[in-house]
């Protein structure tokens, strides 16, 4: 066999020789093309873009896009909300019920000029339920939406007019104090109607074909697609603002991935941060996060466990959480210590600038989530005699992701320990499995999460109205509820009525525990030095026109 | 042997119609609804939006009608990726996917046939000793953990290949290596076990008897023969590859449909769901289906309904 003593030889150098032409053919892209270009940007996301049709996009990914490539009446920049092709944020007549908007002359990418037309068509199109938008509700307050999308009128009898090419009116069923702020958001561009009925089932599933009105024009994406690309839009009315040229996305799912790209230079920015990645680099100097308008709290099912309808059990499982240790020790600086349902700067006194949480009654109220397991088991032993509890045994529902596990242990930990009697088993179950638990009303204590659908705080305290579809836990009181109701219907154009009403609903479901607040989410990201310009708006998007690299 | 291929496509479709048939009625198990906002709906709209779709219909009828669907070529439009039809997904995504599969396999092939071979040459020799420790890495370490040490070492530490994303060929190669150490290593082991055997044959005796030499014996005789049982694991161990990428193709940003079979199941994107697994499970009886045939071919006594043996 000495023929194959050399046959080993000769096969272990083939190897060696294959691998090293291997090596040599590949020319490892350690840095996109252009990285380092003043104009370009590399950036992570954390899924695809799904579809690029505002009526049909459901997601904040795709949200991100349409924000990128598209412009409605308002924008964001920051927290400013600015007119974007309307000449002015418009004040409204007739009772706040009534909105005449004046437009710029725009244009959309292939030159047809933007007019009332495309707001009034993409509207329309929204609330018709041939196009079954997962959205459609979002308009309603709008003049005959409801019964629109109930399919008991015609979509042309939505409350809005082209009262010329460039004039719009808006008619509301009631006032909406937030309109505007609903105005900027995606649900609400317009549509270039031609381009929209040629490309019939396929608009918005490739940018083949299709036109742009915002800062950039998305270009060689179809769905599914794992990379896509923005670019600089000429015919943006505010082009000159527009510093970046280009933007290239790349869809990473795993978060080491997502390292090893940003510190081989591929990205500039690595963002939707979580769990141990975000723990990692939580002491960075380039790791940042920015509050989103969304908020992770406790439901207590007091149908199923009527014992958890005593405050006093309720309040002294609030005081049992450090959310401070909870936000930077568990979830890695990823969320901030949440007091209350509705989260921080997302919404601001009309007459003093000061934010909701920060209001002298919410400050005041932070006592009912102030860590203090003392007091936590004094209430629990009143509120266990009140009831004639001995103990209670309760299943912890949670996700079954790894920072919402350890969420779980930790809370089961604190409880437990601070909490006699109470014996907690914790169930991890899938997003939607949770979901149809939380609806169906299967569960003792479950984690649940409210992402803001317009920075209101009625968009977050309506949820924890008697027999609202989101009060899984079926807490309930009338004082909370008039105060929502006056908030949303008699005291709509009055601001400071209905900011107070809001502050002492805030204040009764506060102090009831109505919902036990945990945290509220932030987007961590890790960003190269020399970028600027990221600043989250209230809708939780970005406005990619005004970053820029030094 | 006509009768005999016949047969075997029947139980291909029968085999194809049980497993959507399983699929189906195991998806519609799943809890939730494949609406992205389903939280925020009204009930008033999820009941339009049921009606829209279908899903308000007794799953018996929904059943019958998307096997009606599938028997005219239409896996449907995917939920997640708003109305775009599944078969298109597929054709969109395949590519990445087989041009994967195929290097590993193809490299996880030479590569175990040389590793067995030598291991069996020089078998209880410290060379086979080693051929035996790679077999045994290969077939314990998930491609996954593979994928991500490959990732850091050869793309982050020394820069040879890039860390992730799909730009040419080059982008290829450490998902490849992940994804090749399994049919290497369990090609080694095969090829090693069936070698040895080979070796020991009385044919190889007289081969030597009548002078060949030992190259002459390995290459025309012990290798050859070596070789046939390979086919068999060959086969199915490529569709598996493809189908357990998923997660290489995860790590490494790659924009195959593994991926998209991931987002799926977690979107409960029914129709995508569906037509991935119909599609992976048409590759493998496939597969099954030709491996089967050539065995018939080349055994006539593997033919079913010959004497009742199989």
């Amino acid at each position: 066999m000495d023929f194959f003593r050399h046959r080993n030889l000769i096969s272990v150098a083939l190897i060696g020789a294959a691998a090293l032409t291997l090596t040599g053919l590949a020319r490892p892209v350690h840095a996109a093309d252009d990285s380092g270009s003043k104009t370009t940007l590399s950036i992570s996301a954390k899924a695809p873009v799904n579809t690029m049709d505002s009526s049909l996009n459901t997601d904040a990914y795709g949200a991100q896009s349409l924000n990128n490539t598209m412009e409605g009446l308002y924008r964001f920049t920051g927290q400013k909300l600015k007119p974007a092709i309307a000449k002015q944020i418009a004040a409204p007549t007739n009772d706040g019920k009534r909105y005449t908007i004046d437009l710029k002359k725009t244009k959309w990418s292939n030159g047809d000029p933007v007019t009332a037309h495309d707001f009034v068509y993409a509207w329309q199109r929204m609330v018709d339920p041939k196009t079954a938008s997962q959205y459609a509700y979002i308009y309603s307050g709008i003049k005959n939406a409801d019964a629109i999308a109930a399919g008991k009128k015609k979509p042309s009898e939505l409350g809005i007019k082209a009262l010329g090419p460039y004039k719009l009116q808006i008619d509301l069923d009631h006032p909406i104090p937030f309109f505007d702020t609903l105005m900027s958001s995606s649900q609400f561009y317009p549509l270039n109607q031609k381009v929209v009925e040629k490309l019939g089932d396929q608009y918005g599933l490739s940018s083949k074909g299709m036109v742009f009105n915002g800062p950039y024009k998305l270009k060689n994406w179809k769905v599914g697609d794992t990379e896509w690309t923005d670019v600089k839009n000429d015919s943006y009315w505010n082009a000159k603002h527009v510093q970046l040229h280009k933007i290239k996305y790349y869809y990473i799912a795993d978060p080491n991935t997502g390292l090893n790209l940003y510190d081989t230079n591929v990205l500039d920015r690595y963002q939707d941060l979580s769990g141990d990645t975000a723990r990692q680099l939580a002491n960075s100097k380039q790791f940042k996060t920015d509050p989103s308008n969304s908020t992770s709290y406790l439901e207590l099912n007091q149908k199923k466990i009527p014992a958890l309808k005593n405050a006093k059990l309720r309040q002294a499982m609030a005081l049992t959480i450090n959310r401070n240790d909870l936000s930077n020790i568990i979830l890695g600086k990823t969320g901030l210590p949440a007091h209350s349902l509705v989260p921080s700067k997302m919404s601001k006194n009309p007459e003093t600038g000061q934010d909701f949480t920060n209001d002298p009654q919410a400050v005041a109220d932070r006592k009912y989530t102030a860590y203090n397991p003392t007091k936590a088991k004094k209430l629990w032993q009143e509120g266990m005699k009140e009831t004639g509890q001995k103990e209670l045994k309760l299943t912890f529902t949670a996700d079954n992701l790894d920072t919402t596990k350890k969420m779980a242990e930790y809370i089961q930990n604190n409880m437990e320990n601070d909490l006699p009697g109470l014996k907690l088993t914790i169930s991890t179950v899938p997003f939607k499995t949770r979901l149809q638990r939380q609806t169906s009303g299967e569960f003792d204590m479950v984690t649940s999460a409210w992402n803001a659908d317009y920075p209101d705080p009625t968009n977050f305290l309506d949820l924890m109205t008697t027999g609202n579809s989101q009060n899984n836990g079926k807490w309930s009181n009338k004082a909370f509820d008039q105060q929502e109701k006056a908030a949303t219907t008699t005291n709509a154009n009055d601001p400071m009525a209905r900011w107070q009403n809001m502050q002492t609903a805030q204040h009764i479901l506060t102090q009831q525990q109505g919902i036990i607040p945990l945290y509220q989410y932030s987007t961590a990201s890790v960003t190269k030095p020399g970028i600027h310009g990221f600043q989250v708006t209230p809708t939780g998007q970005y406005d990619m026109g005004a970053i820029y690299k030094k | 042997m006509t009768k005999y291929i016949l047969k075997r496509i029947f139980y291909l479709f029968l085999t194809l119609l049980i497993i959507a048939s399983i699929t189906f009625f195991m998806m519609k198990g799943l809890p939730g609804t494949p609406y992205t906002n389903q939280a925020k709906m009204s009930p008033d709209q999820l009941k339009m939006m049921n009606h829209k779709y279908g899903f308000d219909k007794p799953l018996y009828v929904q059943y019958f009608i998307y096997l009606g669907n599938l028997l005219h070529g239409d896996l449907g439009t995917s939920f997640q990726f708003n109305n775009q039809p599944v078969t298109q997904l597929i054709g969109d995504h395949i590519g990445p996917s087989i041009q994967l599969g195929l290097q590993a396999m193809v490299l996880g092939t030479i590569l175990g046939i040389i590793l067995g071979s030598i291991a069996a040459i020089r078998k209880n020799t410290w060379v086979d000793a080693l051929a035996t420790i790679v077999s045994i890495l290969g077939l314990s370490i998930p491609s996954f953990v593979l994928a991500i040490l490959l990732q850091y070492y050869l793309g982050y530490k020394l820069q040879l290949f890039p860390v992730a994303l799909w730009h040419g060929f080059s982008s290829s190669v450490l998902p490849t290596l992940a994804l090749a150490a399994f049919p290497l290593a369990s090609i080694a082991r095969y090829m090693r076990t069936e070698m040895v055997d080979v070796l020991h044959s009385d044919y190889i005796e007289l081969a030597k008897a009548k002078g060949d030499t030992s190259r002459q014996v390995i290459i025309k005789h012990a290798l050859r023969n070596s070789l046939i049982p390979i086919i068999t694991v060959v086969g199915p161990m490529a569709v598996s590859i493809m189908t357990g990428s998923m997660v290489v193709e995860s790590i490494f940003s790659i924009p195959g449909i593994g991926n998209q079979f991931v987002q799926s199941i977690l979107t409960n994107d029914y129709p995508t769901i569906m037509g991935l697994t119909i599609f992976y499970s048409v590759l493998m009886v496939s597969i099954i289906l030709i491996v089967d045939i050539l065995y018939g071919i080349i055994d006539p006594r593997i033919r079913l309904g010959k004497g009742g043996k199989a």
